[in-house]
């Protein structure tokens, strides 16, 4: 019989050490961790290499600033994927620990402190971290590897010497392990709260969230939108007399989007709400609007990590298109070809990259809506006793997916297209355009259609995928099995 | 020619049930052979100690569960061989149900959840539905509760809630497990009360397992299940002849028991 440890920790089990790792929400976490690292080393792969192409053409010539631009541009993707990829994992995190609430009471009733609970719970986010970052840095440098070589054979660079595996790709990778770790620990606060009463039977269905104000995140919210919005503000008005007004855009649009996904319990529940009202009034449709606002934050934060990613992607696209209608226009309505070629080319990389923060975003959906539908096991029980069809459940669970799906995908659009005009706008204010061919002139923003196009099938698809298993889940719950105790 | 539950007086009946679950060694009989009918417009108790079988009965009269042999019917409908999707429709709108606990959706409010029948079937009530659970919310002392949600009410609000919305349908028969097995006595009262009510002034069958004497002298016959059998079908008793009835079946079993255990 094991000796009880002296730290209040209870012994663990020798037979299966990594056993939790079977849970749901911990393969997600492994996945989204591991995204992240092979996005990081395929990035840093993709911009040391475009540098170094760059180098070599005698077109482009000298490319230092380039090459500057490429990785800061890249340092910011990864920035963004590796903060996505957070968020993600603090919400599984979260809402894994709500499902283990009755097992932590009882290690809590049985003389475990609240604290070790916390720390094991941190441990796995750890071990998830790791796990997953090897594992992404393994399949990046690969992928980015056989990358190298077909960009050779389609391009015809193939002389270009370049290496694809440098110490520097493993910095993605460490970043992702700490963050996720970070991530874990700040998810795991609800295990503090955990008492051992809980453990007892009886006791009421915590169902309902209490909303709680967090005054001041939603005060730095405001604030860090408002100097945001400012800076773009400024930044669109410097653009008009010269091109280096994108730069104060830029760190317009980083305050206003940092603002916005501080304040995401601020902003996401109203639209959360209206895009509810459009799904109708049947029983279904309520209840499924319903279970997206049950608990705000979650969902909130959720849709935030998909508006971020469809933002980035339409914002590309906005600019990129907008720069080639001006540089069209302004060189007489013919569009100057290496330049548009060039553009698209970066376009459809850059919004490429910037899918794979979507992409970690759609992955963390589609775990938590299957984690809610676990957790809602008596609820289900009890809506099929009451009369709920199977069918009548699938549509439940798959309005629920849309919900949030539609709604990030709308907000990110609209400040997709904002963010991509006001980029475009304060740098080409000062470019002159016919017919007067004087600077200043305000460009209207450009929306291509494709990769809007694209971009509403993959929400689509997401939804679709979004609620396979959550269904699959919430029609096998036969009413009797989730009334009984 | 087969005798149809109306022909009998019965809201809902069982014949020959049993229910099995597990194979071979551990196995276990839930329910053997059971032949009962729940009388139109009696308020019923369903008793007997764990293992009984007298959960498993009621889940399979309400609908939630099939049976290993045997038929059920509620009302005239066979209720036997129905589909998943019949089963459902079924409950939705003939049968009512008041659980111990977890009753309400908690996601939509009081006047939201008596409403989810209808609205589960696409459909509004009708004036006189309307007036009938306009009434049973005045009856109920709801009036002013039915825009809060359920964490936000009282446990014996939730069960009123509860029982409004089993009686707003007209249904057949409705089913009550242990329905005030969490609630503190008074509210415990109020709601036998309130369902004897229903049963006495609107004739509403019901159908409560409980393993409460106090509960159980509200009704007006008490059902015994032993070891997945009716052991006895009493009309209405009182609190202490239950609870002697218990005590001496307690005993009964008991004394075999240990007589085995002194004999080896």
């Amino acid at each position: 019989m094991p000796r009880p440890a002296a730290s209040g920790a209870p012994p663990r089990s020798a037979a299966a050490p990594l056993a939790w790792l079977r849970e749901r929400g911990m393969g997600a976490s492994v996945l989204v961790a591991a995204i992240s690292s092979a996005f990081g080393a395929i990035l840093l792969s993709a911009t040391g290499f475009i540098a170094a192409v760059l180098r070599a053409d005698p077109y482009i010539g000298d490319s230092g600033t380039l090459a500057v631009v490429l990785s800061i541009m890249g340092f910011l993707l990864i920035g963004v994927a590796v903060y996505v990829a957070a968020i993600v994992t603090a919400n599984t995190f979260a809402t894994v620990i709500a499902g283990r609430t009755r097992r932590i009471a009882l290690l809590r009733l049985i003389g475990a402190t609240a604290r070790s609970q916390r720390a094991e719970v941190a441990r796995q986010g750890l071990v998830v971290g790791v796990i997953g970052a090897v594992l992404g840095l393994v399949g990046g440098t690969l992928l980015s590897w056989a990358g190298v070589v077909l960009a050779g054979v389609a391009f015809g660079i193939g002389e270009v010497e370049y290496a694809v595996v440098q110490p520097v790709l493993v910095v993605p990778a460490v970043v992702v392990a700490l963050t996720t770790w970070a991530a874990a620990w700040a998810g795991s606060r609800r295990v503090l709260t955990v008492t051992p009463l809980q453990a007892l039977g009886g006791s009421v269905e915590a169902s309902h969230d209490a909303f709680t104000r967090k005054g001041a995140r939603n005060g730095a919210a405001i604030t860090l939108f408002a100097i945001g919005g400012a800076l773009l503000a400024g930044g669109i008005v410097f653009g008009l007399v010269s091109p280096l007004g994108v730069i104060v855009a830029f760190f317009g649009g980083i305050f206003s989007f940092t603002g916005l996904a501080l304040g995401a319990t601020l902003v996401m529940p109203p639209v959360l709400r209206l895009v509810g009202k459009v799904f109708g009034s049947s029983a279904t449709a309520r209840l499924a609007s319903e279970n997206a606002l049950r608990y705000p934050e979650r969902s909130s934060r959720m849709a935030i990590g998909v508006v971020m990613g469809v933002t980035l992607v339409t914002m590309f696209a906005v600019a990129l298109e907008t720069v080639k209608v001006v540089l069209t226009t302004s060189a007489g309505g013919e569009p100057p070809q290496e330049m548009t070629t060039l553009l698209d080319t970066f376009a459809g990389i850059m919004m490429g990259l910037v899918a794979v923060s979507a992409v970690i975003a759609a992955v963390g959906l589609v775990n938590l809506l299957t984690i809610g539908v676990v957790q809602r096991r008596r609820e289900l029980g009890l809506l099929r006793a009451l009369g709920v069809s199977t069918g009548q459940v699938r549509r439940m669970v798959l309005l629920e997916a849309a919900h949030i799906t539609i709604t990030a995908t709308v907000t990110g659009l609209v400040l997709g297209i904002a963010y991509g005009w006001a980029g475009a706008q304060s740098l080409l204010g000062a470019v002159p355009m016919p017919p007067s061919f004087s600077a200043p002139t305000l460009v209207a923003p450009a929306v291509p259609w494709l990769p809007v196009a694209i971009i509403v099938v993959a929400t689509a698809a997401l939804t679709l995928v979004a609620a396979v298993v959550p269904t699959r889940l919430a029609t096998r719950v036969a009413p009797v099995e989730a009334l009984a105790d | 020619m087969e005798l149809s539950s109306t022909d009998l007086g019965l809201a809902a009946r069982v014949q020959q049930l049993t229910k099995t679950y597990g194979t071979g060694e551990s196995t276990v009989h839930a329910l053997d052979g059971v032949s009962v009918g729940i009388r139109r417009g009696e308020f019923t108790a369903i008793m007997g100690p764990s293992g009984s079988g007298k959960s498993t009965l009621m889940h399979i009269m309400a609908g939630l569960d099939a049976p290993s042999s045997g038929r059920a019917w509620i009302g005239d409908t066979d209720i036997t061989g129905l589909s998943d999707l019949e089963l459902t429709i079924l409950r939705r709108r003939r049968v009512g149900f008041v659980f111990q606990a977890f009753n309400l959706v908690p996601t939509l409010d009081a006047l939201g959840n008596i409403l989810l029948p209808f609205d589960l079937d696409g459909r509004r009530p009708t004036a006189l539905e309307r007036a009938r659970i306009d009434g049973l919310v005045e009856r109920l002392g709801l009036s002013s509760r039915l825009n809060h949600r359920p964490h936000q009410l009282s446990g014996g609000q939730q069960q009123r809630v509860a029982i409004a919305r089993a009686l707003a349908t007209s249904p057949d028969l409705v089913f009550a497990d242990e329905p005030t097995g969490n609630l503190d006595s008074r509210s415990g009262r109020e709601v036998l009360a309130l369902l004897a009510a229903a049963t006495r002034e609107h004739g509403q069958s019901i159908a409560m397992v409980t393993h409460d004497p106090v509960a159980a002298s509200h009704a007006d016959r008490v059902l015994f299940l032993g070891d997945g059998r009716i052991v006895a079908d009493k009309p209405r008793q009182s609190a202490e002849e239950i609870s002697a009835y218990m005590l001496a079946s307690e005993l009964g079993a008991a004394a075999p028991a240990t007589a085995g255990m002194v004999a080896s």
